[in-house]
């Protein structure tokens, strides 16, 4: 029998650990339903309004246009990056290439570059390729970083996965290509799901290329925080709002991976 | 046949992404290192210089401020969450619906937009109308009237909070696969024995995580030296350039001064502190590994 005072103990601190971690969101999306004059008030007893929402997707704030920019650069980082990962993880995975070693970790060395390095020769390429503050110059920077990781994911995913099925279908005189595609990518799809989401939300967060490489036309959400902040101050009600909206589908989605997402996320840092 | 080069082919892709999006970007900005650029006089790489920006570095006050105030926030960060995740693992571990749910919503900070976490903690702390800011006052009358944000101790002390209630979260999910690859057995051996809770964690489980703490507190230190998302929204630097980071500072000359050339030489250097970790990392891995097996 557990003494009564742990028992107690224990559950006291799962309930502080829950109001720690859901405090600032919870207040978040109690401000956003704010009028300006509640918003710096910290009364619970306010009359909800969805005023907020609408003023953000007017002029002259146009979220609609940040949201357009961070679904497109972030799917098509996703499509971008995940095929050529699932590949590449494959190889590293099944085959024992010369310099297989060496290769895998130039891969994962670059996940230890400061992204810094990485924005600096590319804001000076861009610009004189004319391509500052376009979406395909936010989706080549997300490559960088998405890519390595997703190679890492994927392949702890698929060394997880038995290798007799695919053998029996060689002996049966399957290309291995077919193979990979009827046989692996299949068995690999809830792990493959895991990473993409996983890379979409790596991309949809993303801060410091955005802020560097967009002014105006390809600002996403993140970066469209800031601009809350204005000569009159900071407009909290507005921000909350804006933060609703970058958390909401990014909230959905971590929720329906966790349990993969979990296990994805040790299998490869622990093995 | 064709099936021999296959793997390769397979690679191929991946491998142009990775070149053309990190390697040639190091090389490049390697290179640019060594020159004297200063993007508002000139559109073209001036001559170059040797190591004359790196010497600058070495002898300029903003620069060595920045190493410090990295120093500080990487180390308290990094204990903080390391020591946390453990903890918070060791709670979760046990099975119930309250563990259950703890478990879930844990995976919410670390879904959240680093910037938007800076944005929301800056409301949460103002002095006139930040919830915790009053809540705080409201509980402890020393802390009434505090300008969080304003003093330089307490901006760092906020920033670290910021980042730890971030990664405290995929720190412990780390912790939990590790926790469920060690056996039972002895633990549960010990317990029959009569063993306290206290005996058993330190003297049996913790024995047996050093590797997976270990990987945890490396991984934690790449972060925080790339952390960069909250000191813009959170503190911009401030007050004057108390939290004024490593990557904040390479941001500022390169972005706010244009000076392309010094800019390089300092990515370098914080890239050249994240590569010497990273290799540290790996040996200690691979020493840890011949322990285990040993």
């Amino acid at each position: 029998m557990r003494k009564p005072f742990l028992y107690l103990a224990e559950r006291a601190l799962l309930v502080l650990i829950s109001v720690v971690v859901l405090f600032p969101i919870a207040w978040m999306f109690l401000t956003a339903f704010k009028q300006p004059r509640d918003a710096y008030s910290l009364s619970l007893n306010f009359e909800p309004t969805l005023q907020n929402f609408v003023t953000v997707f007017s002029d002259p704030w146009n979220l609609g246009s940040m949201v357009l920019n961070s679904v497109v650069v972030a799917t098509v980082t996703v499509v971008i990056a995940v095929p050529c990962a699932a590949l590449a993880a494959y190889s590293f995975s099944r085959f024992r290439v010369k310099g297989r070693k060496f290769l895998f970790f130039l891969i994962l060395s670059t996940q230890f570059i400061p992204a810094v390095v990485i924005v600096l020769p590319f804001f000076l390429m861009f610009r004189q390729l004319d391509l500052l503050d376009t979406r395909i110059a936010l989706i080549i920077v997300n490559l960088a970083i998405v890519t390595p990781f997703v190679i890492w994911m994927i392949k702890g995913f698929i060394d997880a996965i038995p290798t007799d099925s695919e053998e029996a279908a060689m002996i049966d005189g399957a290309s291995r290509l077919r193979v990979i595609k009827d046989i692996v990518m299949p068995m690999a799809a809830p792990g493959i799901l895991t990473s993409s989401i996983f890379c979409f939300i790596l991309t949809w967060n993303e801060f410091l290329f955005a802020l560097i490489l967009s002014r105006r036309d390809a600002v996403t959400l993140p970066v469209g925080l800031v601009s809350f902040r204005t000569e009159r101050g900071d407009l909290w009600e507005l921000m909350s709002a804006a933060g609703v909206m970058i958390t909401v589908p990014i909230f959905i989605m971590a929720l329906f991976i966790q349990k993969h997402f979990t296990r994805g996320m040790t299998a490869g840092a622990v093995k | 046949m064709k099936d021999r080069l296959l793997p390769y082919w397979l690679l191929i892709p991946a491998f142009i992404i990775v070149l053309a999006t990190t390697i040639y970007p190091l090389a490049y900005s390697f290179i640019t290192s060594f020159r004297d650029w200063d993007l508002t006089e000139s559109r073209r790489p001036g001559g170059f210089v040797g190591v004359e920006n790196y010497a600058y570095a070495a002898s300029e006050s903003a620069f060595l401020n920045s190493l410090w105030v990295t120093t500080v926030f990487v180390v308290t960060s990094v204990i903080l969450t390391v020591i946390l995740a453990v903890a918070l693992a060791l709670l979760l571990r046990r099975t119930g619906p309250m563990h259950t749910f703890t478990r879930i919503i844990l995976i919410l900070p670390f879904a959240m937009s680093p910037a938007l976490i800076g944005v929301s903690y800056r409301f949460m702390f103002n002095p006139e109308f930040g919830v915790l800011a009053q809540g705080l006052g409201a509980v402890f009358p020393a802390l009434q009237g505090v300008p969080w944000l304003a003093d330089p101790l307490l901006a760092m002390g906020i920033l670290v909070l910021t980042d730890v209630w971030h990664w405290t979260p995929y720190m412990t999910f780390m912790c939990l696969g590790g926790l469920a690859s060690i056996p039972r057995e002895t633990e549960e051996a010990a317990r029959i024995d009569g063993a306290s809770n206290l005996r058993i964690i330190f003297g049996i489980i913790l024995p047996q995580m050093r590797g997976v703490i270990l990987v945890m507190a490396v991984l934690k230190t790449i972060f925080a030296l790339k952390m960069f998302d909250q000191v813009v929204t959170l503190t911009g630097g401030g007050p004057g350039t108390s939290t004024e980071t490593l990557a904040y500072f390479i941001f500022n000359v390169g972005f706010r001064w244009f000076d392309m050339g010094y800019a390089s030489a300092l990515a370098w250097i914080l890239t050249a502190i994240m590569m010497f970790i990273s290799i540290w990392y790996v040996r200690m891995l691979l020493s840890e590994r011949k322990m285990a097996t040993a």
